[in-house]
């Protein structure tokens, strides 16, 4: 890149800066001057406030598009019947090495004897900041002007697979068939644009886990979900600053 | 110390003999053990195909003293395999007073469809499984058949009201096997509703341990095998 094009660009501020890169600058400069002293350099930057643990608190200026597509996972519903992953695959001609959408899978004590499972379904998390953006050298990926969803034009793809690197969530894997890294794009163009509501995993679950829909609308039901009232939402990795636009929460189970 | 010795040499003689018996046997069954039925009185109907020891000829003419005429040939043929020729050789049938049902309905003996009366007669032919996995209508659903019965349910607990005692039974009419019929107080949901056990609304993955669990559950088992094996 020549530097009268970097002038062009705009400034990116410090406004999105991620705090693993504050703390990593800052890491770096007390190395260079001598005054790194172990882990316990890490206190001066301290968390200050609790957007840092579970993320930015979805609001307003954060919805920059119209509509804003974004999945809410009501978490502790999933049961691991893969049934997404399998419509996934169908609706996007996925290979078998490859996938969009995956359902990870952590255990945890209950009692002294006893253990739950929680799954945790992931996919491409559609970050307003997006980090395998910033680092595709030929803009193969880029966010959809109107959804805001990270698309992909395979054409440009180089398979440089920095992208892959880049990505906080491992949504992203190289399609060796069409040669170029393919990623979930919520079925932009083999269901949203066909006049489709969901995406093909949305409609699959039959749990119900994955709600989809316009966060820019009030009357829309992720909107809802995602603002309830004494609930906790939560995104993951939220200390990349990419601001992913899908949540999680757990719903109340009647019991 | 020379009683013990006796006592020693007694017992080798005794396991010798064992032995020379135990092989003289072997090689005397004949290859085809369905002939057993042919002594008649002091053995058992034996099918080789899929039921074994489900009838004693033994506990019904010796034991109970029944004459040949009670049964044969007015509820079953003197024939081998005549009666499941019929085609109408089932519980069924036994309720209506055909073949077993004649004697078997709780008066002059034991009831067919009596809670604890499965086994007298399937002590060998019903495989229990241990763990049934459910595939339909969501994948990786399991149920721990040997853990519900050694907390004490029996066959008539389950069998044949929520779950037909075959293999595969619930998911052929997957449409009507789901959670909101559990929540009904249909299938599991008779015990689970909160108050019996845990409800059916609650827990997921207690039984939804999902296709990643199940891999892992049959991994862990081959794992065990093969180390055993």
């Amino acid at each position: 890149m020549n530097i009268k094009e970097l002038e062009k660009l705009t400034n990116e501020g410090v406004d999105h800066l991620p705090l693993l890169e504050r703390r990593t600058f800052l890491r770096a400069g007390l190395a260079i001057t001598g005054l790194f002293m172990g882990g316990t350099i890490l206190s001066l930057t301290s968390i200050r406030n609790a957007e840092a643990v579970t993320g930015p608190l979805p609001k307003k200026t954060n919805y920059p598009y119209k509509p804003h597509y974004t999945m809410v996972m009501r978490q502790n519903l999933c049961v691991d019947c893969e049934l997404c992953m399998e419509a996934c695959v169908r609706t996007n001609n996925v290979p078998s090495y490859g996938w969009r959408t995956k359902i990870l899978e952590r255990t945890r004590d209950i009692g002294p004897k006893e253990q739950e499972t929680i799954f945790m379904p992931i996919l491409c998390n559609q970050c307003n900041e997006p980090p395998c953006v910033r680092v595709c050298p030929t803009v193969a990926t880029y966010k959809d002007k109107t959804t805001g969803i990270v698309v992909m034009d395979y054409k440009k793809c180089i398979g440089c697979k920095t992208c892959m690197a880049a990505c906080p969530y491992n949504a992203r894997y190289f399609n060796e068939e069409i040669r170029a890294v393919d990623k979930c794009n919520f079925c932009l163009d083999t269901r949203l644009t066909k006049g489709k509501k969901d995406p093909a995993c949305v409609e699959a679950c039959p749990a119900d886990v994955r709600v989809f829909g316009d966060l820019n609308d009030p009357e829309s039901e992720v909107y809802k979900l995602v603002h309830q009232p004494e609930t906790t939402v939560w995104v993951l990795r939220p200390e990349t600053g990419a601001l992913p636009n899908v949540f999680y929460m757990n719903v109340v189970l009647d019991v | 110390m020379k009683g013990k010795a006796l006592l020693m040499a007694a017992l080798g003689v005794v396991v010798a003999a064992g032995i020379a018996l135990a092989s003289d046997t072997e090689a005397t069954v004949p290859a085809d053990a369905a002939k057993e039925y042919e002594s008649f009185g002091d053995t058992k109907i034996v099918d080789m195909e899929i039921v074994k020891d489900m009838f004693s000829h033994k506990s019904h003419v010796v034991t109970a003293g029944i004459s040949c005429e009670s049964c044969h040939p007015s509820l079953f043929e003197r024939k081998r395999g005549a009666g499941k020729a019929k085609g109408d050789y089932n519980h069924t049938s036994f309720d209506s007073g055909k073949y077993c049902g004649a004697c078997h309905d709780g008066d002059a003996a034991f009831s067919t469809t009596g809670q604890q009366s499965c086994k007298v007669c399937h002590g060998s032919d019903m495989k229990q499984p241990d763990i049934i996995v459910f595939n339909r209508p969501v994948k990786g659903v399991v149920f721990d058949h040997k853990g519900h019965v050694d907390m004490g349910l029996n066959c008539a607990s389950c069998h044949d009201k929520e779950f037909e005692m075959r293999i595969g039974a619930a998911e052929e009419t997957a449409h009507k096997f789901h959670m909101q019929a559990m929540y009904g107080g249909q299938y599991c949901g008779v015990c689970h509703n909160g108050n019996i056990a845990f409800a059916a609304n609650t827990r997921c993955t207690t039984c939804h341990i999902g296709v990643k669990g199940v891999e892992k559950m049959f991994k862990k088992k081959n794992g065990d095998f093969e180390k055993k094996g």
